[in-house]
């Protein structure tokens, strides 16, 4: 396996003529970083121009992966196929987008339910601490339904030029040749409700997965399994005069009793609040987790009726494989869910508008055919980026879901001012943005204190038990 | 004071087998609450995604609405020195200053209190206490120093043992044993030993910690590695 420079490489995919030449290509990858152990290097022919077409690209599912990707696609050039399999799927979600998202997608003011600009966190004491006092005006977290987001996109896919289909894929055919297009295997429905639908097929140069947490796609490429957590949420309308007390105002449960690993939580929807919670390691307790929840914010749901009851996986981490030859994974389906805060939405559709911008670029707008080079460009891009701001909050979740001491130590924290500045330019902005040294120096001996404090009277508790 | 908590002994336990028995019972109690008894079209309301079962808890419901009630009292957490959701300071006086020892024993009392009746959180009594109201020194008096001590005279007893026996070994001297490079990597690990190492459990524990800490790295640079691995295998972490 010899490697060749980068340099020749990169000289004949710019070679205007349409000469089949043998090279080894090395992925960019590689010459990044030699610690990490070296891809196997393959050998492939210069991407030759497509004939008389352009690149065809099927993006399976519908959701903000998918339709962001779709969109970028097809303005890109490209043939897109977009595959849905339910057009009005409600999906059980928070449904909050950060700041940055209704800026880089161009999302419409009114698709924003509500505009939430207070958060209330609660402890395991039910020590209850106010955030939100350092937002702007202008600055809020946007509550959406997600029925109204992912049509919104995939209108917008449609719009561009991409061919958006009712229909559930089953499978997928590899290629044998490394030309040879990819044969997807899927149902059509006609739009009759009950139809059972046709099986299709169709032919297309790549793939990309954008079909949520059960992929398919990702099973067909053999990506791997990932742990996940389940989320159990049910939907409650309370009676008026409490919903005002959530009009902009959501609210973050924490404690050993609402779950074990993660948090619970109350999230103002249009006409009704979302209560639920989720957890990874206790899966099998959920039900009782759910009425611990409900419990703790009994006072301000009482006489709700519950209109909705939803579960869901959601991916804890990355896949071992996000993507394969032409096919690559996006959003859920990749495991781009951030831990700690669980906030997936962004990241999917972000994931999905970054890799359908690699192929658009490797397939210089459609005319060239690309390769697995072409899709890592996105995979390394993505991982450059967002990479310190998932190792943040995985850091935050070891640190403060560990046990109750730690999550009245983290609520505690929470009520600085500094915290919560930063906490919410990361998630607005998506940025991870450095601060001043002293406030962080500050902040460290505040966590030590509140981590010792928390602690102490756990030994405190301790010790009244014997 | 002890009145007060004495019938927690009996009353957690009643709560508790109320809360595993009749587990949807508070789900009913909400129900029962709202205006129209029973539940709005379950049938089509349930719609759950998931590999699990999806919830038949709401056709349950129908009959247990009756018995509802009975999980709604539950005791609060009362105490008279805790006033609007924190403690008033003025009742926890001893000679005229604060006893701050009463107030973190106090302040474990109820979330002790808490983490077996979980109570909901109330707009009306909000919870504002603040542990940092505590002064730094009353924590330390209470945990730092006596815990210091401990691990000080651990270390000291170590340390004279380590250096008799070095001494009786080799000769060497304790003045001349601290200009040594292999006694002071000794001392070092002897120092890192009783600081880390409390109890047996704990070298495991630290383990487990080194693991955790280099997981979530090693999930995000699964996709960078040669396809030849067993990509289901060795990166989920355990269960």
């Amino acid at each position: 396996m010899s490697t060749f420079a980068l340099k020749s490489f990169t000289g004949l995919r710019q070679s205007p003529t349409d000469q089949i030449t043998f090279v080894s290509h090395v992925p960019s990858s590689l010459s990044r970083s030699q610690r990490r152990t070296s891809l196997r290097v393959t050998a492939s022919r210069a991407s030759p121009k497509l004939a008389n077409r352009s690149l065809r690209v099927a993006v399976i599912g519908g959701g903000p992966a998918g339709g962001a990707a779709a969109e970028t696609l097809a303005q890109g050039g490209i043939e897109t196929i977009l595959i849905e399999r339910k057009m009005d799927n409600c999906k059980p979600c928070g449904g909050a987008i950060p700041l940055c998202m209704v800026g880089e997608f161009n999302l419409p003011l009114d698709i924003i339910d509500r505009r939430v600009t207070k958060m209330k966190m609660i402890s395991p004491s039910n020590i209850a601490v106010d955030i939100g006092r350092t937002l702007k005006e202008h600055e809020y977290i946007g509550m959406v339904r997600r029925e109204v987001l992912d049509q919104y996109l995939r209108e917008r896919a449609e719009k561009s030029g991409a061919t958006v289909i009712n229909g559930l894929f089953l499978k997928m055919d590899l290629p044998e040749e490394w030309d040879s297009p990819y044969v997807l295997h899927y149902t059509e429905y006609d739009g009759k409700t009950g139809a059972t639908g046709q099986k299709k097929t169709m032919e297309v140069d790549a793939v990309i997965g954008a079909d949520g947490a059960n992929s398919r796609v990702a099973k067909s490429i053999g990506a791997g399994d990932y742990d996940y957590a389940i989320a159990f949420q049910e939907r409650i309308r309370i009676p008026d005069d409490k919903m005002t007390y959530y009009e902009d105002l959501a609210e973050m449960y924490v404690g050993d009793d609402v779950s074990p690993d993660f948090y619970g939580w109350v999230f103002p929807k249009c006409d009704h609040v979302a209560v639920g919670t989720g957890t990874v390691t206790h899966k099998g307790d959920i039900k009782k987790f759910q009425l611990a929840t409900r419990n703790r914010a009994k006072d301000k749901i009482l006489g709700g009726k519950i209109i909705r009851v939803e579960a869901h996986p959601i991916p804890e981490h990355p896949r071992p494989r996000r993507l394969s030859k032409r096919v690559a994974l996006v959003g859920d389906a990749a495991g781009y869910v951030t831990k700690c805060s669980g906030e997936g939405i962004y990241f999917a559709a972000k994931s999905g508008r970054m890799c359908a911008e690699a192929i658009v670029e490797g397939s210089q707008n459609g005319k060239k055919m690309i390769d697995e080079s072409d899709l890592r460009k996105y995979l390394e891009k993505w991982d450059k980026t967002y990479l310190p701001t998932y190792r943040v909050l995985d850091v935050l979740q070891k640190v403060f879901y560990r046990s109750n001491p730690a999550r009245e130590a983290f609520v505690e924290m929470c009520g600085d001012e500094y915290v919560q500045k930063m906490t919410f330019d990361s998630y607005l902005y998506k940025r991870v943005a450095p601060g001043s040294p002293l406030e962080d120096l500050k902040l460290a001996v505040n966590t030590i204190g509140s981590v010792f404090r928390a602690n102490a009277l756990r030994r405190e508790i301790e010790k009244l038990n014997v | 004071m002890a009145l007060l908590f004495s019938p927690p002994i009996f009353i957690p336990k009643i709560s508790l087998s109320l809360l595993s028995k009749n587990r949807f019972s508070l789900l009913s109690a909400t129900r029962a609450n709202s205006s129209d008894t029973g539940i709005t079209s379950p049938a089509t309301a349930t719609n759950v995604d998931v590999n699990e079962p999806p919830a038949s808890t709401p056709v349950v419901k129908k009959e247990e609405v009756e018995e509802m009630k009975t999980t709604e009292n539950f005791t609060k957490f009362e105490d008279a020195r805790w006033v609007n959701g924190t403690w008033d300071l003025k009742q926890f006086g001893k000679d005229g200053k604060t006893d701050w020892d009463d107030v973190i024993v106090s302040e474990a009392k109820r979330r002790k209190w808490l983490e077996v009746n979980p109570e909901t959180t109330s707009n009306d009594e909000p919870v504002v206490f603040d542990t940092s109201i505590i002064p730094w020194w009353a924590w330390m008096k209470r945990y730092h120093l006596p815990e210091a001590e401990l691990l000080n005279g651990r270390a000291a007893m170590i340390g004279f043992f380590m250096a008799y026996f070095v001494d009786s070994l080799t000769g060497v001297g304790l003045v001349d044993q601290m200009g040594n490079f292999f006694c002071k990597t000794l001392l070092f690990v002897a120092v890192a030993g009783v600081l880390f190492i409390r109890k047996n459990e704990d070298v495991d524990k630290l383990k487990k910690l080194f693991d955790e800490t280099t997981l979530y790295d090693k999930q995000w640079q699964a996709a960078w590695k040669d396809g030849e691995e067993d990509s289901s295998s060795s990166l989920g972490s355990k269960k």
